[in-house]
């Protein structure tokens, strides 16, 4: 009876101190929390918080800033839970007092000097999941571990696949059902996708479901069956996926198939360039949607895949929307997966449009010449019309705020040779086109999903911005520059309104919460990522090195 | 020596078809690993090092930094053969010229 007791006190204790599954469900509505990837299993990165708003907004000072001892660059979205923040790149686990920013505790991952070989875009880390007093996180060389929320002991460690053989983990968990779901990267490596599902108290894999059926399963005949391409075939889903609870649906993105050229692999290539809708608790597939067919262009579509309900011929209809590499933005019925719209949002010559009756890309000529293995100006370039910076979405103005891209490519196939385990397997060329002075190479836009059309776009002339948006109710867009300023936008016509220089670039992710009935904004500072690479040279006045910059309004 | 550097030099010249083994060994290295970050036949280096710059007379820095890894370059001695290097060496060298 004694023990009895003694485990129902213990349970109830748990119970109270760690968040549930329910606290996971309603994250958004305790705003001193934030609890789950996109500040809400819908990923809509948009908080109803509006101390901070369009006229207050000039008196938002730092209040702390903390060194992240990491000079690989900073792309996470921080965690919060009673007080303590929770934050992480590819090297450290660190939780701070969000009151003080005093460092708590900091867990140090070690991995081989040789792993970053198998990243192709840069060595980060996208940011924690929390549970039940746990906080997990991926590494590196393709573990997932299990931290003690209160002291940062290391609890389980799973191996998840062989890093020498191309795979890496960089995304944040989603915690979904009780299971634990990650998936990989790798495509530029040859692998095979999958995503794996996890029990979060033992670290014991539960299910894996690659996202290239294997032979003899539904989706394998879209992969040439006279060779192994399906086994080398990529598909990796390298960004956390977005949760309906009350579909008990979670939506996946796929990235590109391997190689990027195309010649060996003709058929649709299921389920690469797509989104899976998948069970929490079996990785049963219920439905899918291939928004590139074939990808011959590395136009994944791994990320932020928002649920919303949007009013659409006077209906209400629960939806995903995703700002697609391939330059549209696609609205999909989340419950069956049928397209309600695709338009473009960016510069495309690879395809005149999508096929309202079949949801397929209409390819053009331009496809056609990539395909022969020409030289071809290809828009947008395999860098896409977006990448992976995630978009938010207001529900008071119904419009994507993000950063976005303008660049075509002179792009190529090229010849394919065997793959080689643990290497690069993409074979093509990629040279940058010649360019007008002043064009920009990028904007901030704020787009109607439904048409593609922007409210209104901020161009940028010097660099893109790599930095995920934060929309708020007191109608601000929040994002940052490679060159270090963090930033708000007036979410009705994209004015800038304030920002702040912080020590390094920005690539991360920008959240809003309260304590003790303050409204605070944070943001990681820390140049690197894959824009990082691309732009070394003309960023070296930009100095790396981490660090957690949080804001607040000084008193009147 | 100087006579089998100008050979090579003269068989460059036509393109790949006509490259001796060890550069054609070299240039297929090369667009497999290195030209994502370091271009496509060095041509678009972006962030990472120029290698048209690398100094000709350097091969001991440019092989340890193959073998070793420098900044954000990470080591690919496990993976390379030495013979590999070399040829890598080679096609940085000699592969894109004329």
């Amino acid at each position: 009876m004694r023990v009895v007791f003694a485990a129902a006190i213990l349970s109830g204790a748990t119970a109270v101190c760690a968040q549930s599954l329910d606290d996971l469900k309603n994250d958004g509505r305790n705003t001193d929390n934030i609890l789950t990837y996109g500040m809400g299993y819908h990923q809509q990165r948009y908080s109803r918080l509006s101390q901070i708003d369009r006229k207050s907004v000039r008196r938002l000072v730092p209040v702390w800033s903390l060194s992240l001892d990491n000079n690989w660059g900073e792309q996470a979205q921080p965690i919060v839970y009673n007080g303590v923040m929770y934050v992480t790149n590819a090297r450290h686990t660190v939780a701070i007092d969000v009151a003080t920013g005093k460092q708590i505790w900091k867990h140090t991952l070690e991995w081989p000097p040789e792993t970053p070989r198998v990243v192709c875009c840069g060595v980060s880390n996208k940011g924690a999941a929390i549970y039940n007093g746990r906080v997990y996180r991926t590494t590196l060389d393709a573990h997932v571990i299990a931290l003690d929320a209160k002291d940062g002991k290391e609890l389980w460690r799973t191996k998840v696949a062989e890093w020498k053989d191309g795979v890496s983990l960089t995304l944040a968990p989603l915690i979904a059902n009780g299971v634990l779901v990650i998936g990989n990267s790798g495509a530029e490596y040859g692998v095979r996708g999958f995503i794996d599902g996890i029990d979060p108290e033992t670290g014991k894999r539960l299910w894996r479901r690659y996202t290239i059926p294997a032979r003899g399963e539904k989706g394998n005949e879209t992969w040439p069956q006279d060779n192994n391409a399906w086994e080398v075939g990529g598909g990796s889903a390298w960004i956390t996926g977005s949760y309906d609870p009350q579909l008990d649906l979670m939506f996946w993105g796929t990235g590109n198939p391997a190689p990027w050229a195309s010649q060996s692999r003709p058929g649709d290539n299921l389920y690469t360039s797509s989104v899976l809708a998948m069970r929490p608790k079996t990785g049963e597939i219920v439905w899918h949607y291939q928004f590139t067919p074939n990808d011959a262009y590395d136009y994944d579509a791994c990320w932020e895949l928002i649920n919303a309900d949007l009013k659409i011929d006077g209906k209400d209809r629960k939806v995903l929307m995703q700002l697609n590499r391939n330059g549209f933005v696609y609205v999909l019925d989340r419950a069956s997966g049928s397209l309600i719209s695709a338009r473009p949002y960016a510069k495309v010559n690879w395809a005149s449009a999508v096929d309202p009756d079949t949801g397929r890309p209409v390819e053009s000529d331009i496809a056609k010449s990539i395909r022969a293995g020409k030289p071809t100006e290809m828009w947008p370039s395999t860098r896409g019309g977006k990448n992976w910076m995630h978009a938010s979405f207001n529900p008071q103005t119904g419009l994507l705020y993000a950063a976005t891209l303008h660049e075509g490519r002179m792009y190529k196939h090229l010849e394919i040779k065997p793959h080689v385990v643990g290497q690069r397997y993409m074979y093509i060329e990629n040279l940058p086109l010649p360019r007008a002075a002043g064009e920009p190479i990028g904007h901030i836009d704020a787009i109607n999903p439904l048409t593609g059309e922007k409210k209104w776009r901020v161009p940028l002339t010097d660099f893109q911005v790599w930095s995920a948006t934060l929309s708020t109710g007191g109608g601000l867009v929040f994002t940052g520059k490679e060159t270090g300023e963090f930033i708000a936008l007036d979410a009705e016509t994209g004015k800038q309104l304030w920002q702040f220089q912080t020590g390094s670039g920005i690539n991360a992710m920008p959240v809003t919460y309260t304590h003790k009935g303050r409204q605070y904004v944070t943001v990681l500072s820390g140049i690197g990522g894959l824009y990082w690479n691309i732009a070394r040279e003309q960023l070296q006045n930009v100095p790396q090195g981490g660090s957690v910059w949080t804001f607040a309004l000084m008193p009147d | 020596m100087r006579i089998v550097a100008g050979a090579l030099v003269l068989a460059c010249a036509p393109g790949f078809a006509q490259q001796p083994e060890p550069l054609k060994a070299g240039a297929e290295l090369y667009a497999r690993n290195c030209s994502p970050c370091h271009g496509a036949r060095m041509l678009d280096p972006q962030g990472a090092f120029d290698l048209r710059k690398f100094p000709r007379d350097q091969r001991e820095r440019f092989v340890t930094s193959v073998s070793k890894g420098k900044n954000a370059m990470p080591p690919w001695g496990d993976v390379l053969k030495p013979e590999e290097i070399e040829s890598l060496w080679l096609y940085v060298t000699m592969g894109e010229r004329g």
